[in-house]
């Protein structure tokens, strides 16, 4: 049975934040405000809880912390339901809940419009091209008969679509394979992809001559070159410690040097590696080698700091020390993490020198 | 189970491997599984990934309840399954019979502002290495709320997702979640692996997104 409870002026039913939100209320007499902070404009807002109307409904069905204040304006009668007590109360009344799903759908409905609004800014893809490459996807692995269903939805929907032409013939191609294969069988079928130039209209996109294979990639800088891919996988051996797999990984990408972006990276990354498996003498060659071939490399005070470093490791202080004011010289950034790392270890350095 | 004999007019069977709706396509539909199972999909990157596999008296797609907006996954019939279809005008008249159904579609749409706010919370993150942050703050929010009261491994925790479900969440592009990944990995904050992503110390990220949202 639900619980009736008397608050007084200024008091608070519950708080912003409260993570034991398992109780819904109804004002029965009195005043109760919410506020709350609009997540769109940062605004405190305010709203006025009516005489018989449900609060903190649903922080209590979605089980999470409350999200605004509960405050009691002038002294107030309220019934409190645990969950399921309300559950019961509104299966009783169901025009209730039909009345909060109207709610709750135009409070969906608005922060989707805020969403969407967001995203427009930065990297939506269009339902129809979306819908394409879904499509795309299904027949290129051989996924037949929901490649037809897709394309077909397609032509129903953009029947003059700038993709109809090729989501047409794809709707054949998927078609035939199916008779001729069966679902999943054959050889990979050729995709049809869009008339050149009709996705490249994003800024940018234009500039690389676009591979067939990629005309499907809309946007500019959305798609992993292999060679980013591959960079990452160094990277991820090398966050999991495991520095001789990374160091021939990094290798690789050095020697193929396919993009040069990649190829600074994965040198600067060769070093660190080498310097993880303790290998000074071979750390500072490398790094050396380094300041030689990039002196204007982003990541020159680290690479400094992996020469002083090394050097310290193997108890040359003093051209350790070298490294180390070095990068507090060029550094102007004092906040810095390397300009705080060297700082660090000329410290220690002078400190085991002079106790 | 409530009694839905009244409404076999909305039913409708699909074939194991049958798709109910594509992904990005308009829906005015959605839908309540009789029977069979209903794989929920979606192409990221070059996989396709089942974010849910659904059965009786489950509902889906109830977010064509918001006009006009795209499918945002596919709905595949695992085995042969048995649905009832219900738009915006056939919808009241099953929910005025059926307030069991009415109530398990408001916990939905509870659950569903609460996601889409914390998504619009990410997204209003101007610096790109926050935004990245707080999607793995969201993610284990989630898995906090799903594995209330178990043991939690100090400060570390484990999430199953790649660079492009993080693109996804935070609304970027995939080679630049990969940068900030690396970047968060060379300052030991991140284990990365192919199939998982390791945060050293969640209160850290915390901290850092918190320093980034304008007050």
């Amino acid at each position: 049975m639900p619980k009736a409870a008397n608050y007084r002026a200024n008091s608070v039913i519950y708080f912003q934040g409260d993570v034991i939100s398992d109780k819904i209320y109804i004002l029965q007499s009195g005043q109760v405000v919410v506020n709350y902070t609009d997540i769109e404009t940062g605004k405190d807002l305010r709203e006025v809880i009516q005489t018989g109307e449900f609060f903190g409904v649903k922080s209590a069905l979605g089980k999470y912390p409350r999200e605004e204040n509960a405050v009691v304006v002038s002294d107030a009668q309220v019934l409190i339901f645990t969950v399921p007590e309300f559950e019961q109360f509104v299966s009783a009344n169901t025009r209730i809940i039909l009345k909060m799903l109207r709610v709750f759908s135009n409070q969906l409905r608005r922060i989707h419009k805020q969403i969407e609004n967001l995203m427009e800014k930065s990297e939506a893809l269009s339902p129809e091209i979306g819908l394409f490459r879904t499509g795309e996807y299904y027949l290129k692995n051989r996924m037949y008969s929901q490649a037809k269903y897709v394309f077909s939805r397609y032509l129903t929907y953009y029947p003059a679509g700038k993709l109809a032409d090729a989501a047409s013939k794809n709707l054949e191609t998927s078609e035939s394979c199916m008779v001729k294969f069966g679902d999943g069988k054959g050889p990979s079928p050729s995709v049809a992809g869009p008339p050149a130039g009709t996705l490249s209209a994003h800024p940018g996109a234009g500039a690389a001559p676009a591979k067939p294979a990629d005309t499907l990639r809309p946007q500019a800088g959305q798609a992993l070159s292999d060679t980013a891919k591959e960079y990452y996988n160094a990277v991820s051996l090398f966050s999991q410690e495991k520095y001789k797999e990374a160091l021939g990984e990094f290798k690789r990408i050095v020697e193929a040097n396919q993009d040069p972006e990649y190829v600074v990276k994965a040198a600067f990354d060769m070093g660190r590696s080498v310097f993880m498996l303790g290998q000074f003498d071979a750390a500072i060659a490398h790094f050396t080698r380094m300041v030689q071939t990039y002196p204007k490399h982003p990541d020159l005070a680290d690479i400094l700091y992996y020469l002083g470093q090394s050097y310290a490791k193997k108890g040359d202080v003093e051209r350790a020390k070298g490294f180390f004011r070095k990068i507090l010289t060029m550094e102007k950034d004092e906040d810095n993490s390397t300009f705080l790392r060297a700082k660090k270890a000329l410290r220690g350095l002078e400190e085991a020198q002079n106790g | 189970m409530a009694d839905l004999s009244a409404f076999t007019r909305f039913a409708r069977t699909y074939q194991a491997g049958e798709i109910i709706f594509s992904e990005y396509e308009p829906g005015d539909s959605f839908y309540l599984i009789q029977s069979g199972k209903v794989r929920i999909a979606k192409i990221v990157g070059d996989i396709e990934k089942t974010i849910d596999v659904l059965q009786p008296p489950e509902i889906f797609g109830e977010m064509a309840i918001l006009e006009g907006t795209p499918r945002s996954a596919t709905a595949v019939a695992v085995d042969t399954v048995r649905v009832l279809e219900f738009n915006r005008a056939n919808f009241e008249v099953l929910m005025m019979g059926n307030p069991q159904i009415a109530l398990r579609l408001l916990k939905l749409f509870t659950k569903r502002i609460y996601d889409q706010k914390r998504r619009f919370m990410i997204l209003t993150l101007e610096d790109p290495q926050a935004r990245v942050a707080d999607v793995f703050l969201m993610l284990d929010e989630t898995q906090a709320a799903a594995t209330a009261g178990a043991e939690q491994d100090g400060e570390k925790r484990e999430f199953k997702v790649t660079i492009e479900d993080v693109a996804h969440w935070g609304g970027m592009g995939a080679s630049e979640v990969q940068t900030i990944l690396g970047h968060f990995a060379n300052q030991r904050r991140v284990e990365l692996y192919p199939d998982r992503v390791v945060v050293r110390n969640i209160s850290d990220f915390s901290r850092f997104v918190n320093s980034r949202r304008k007050k």
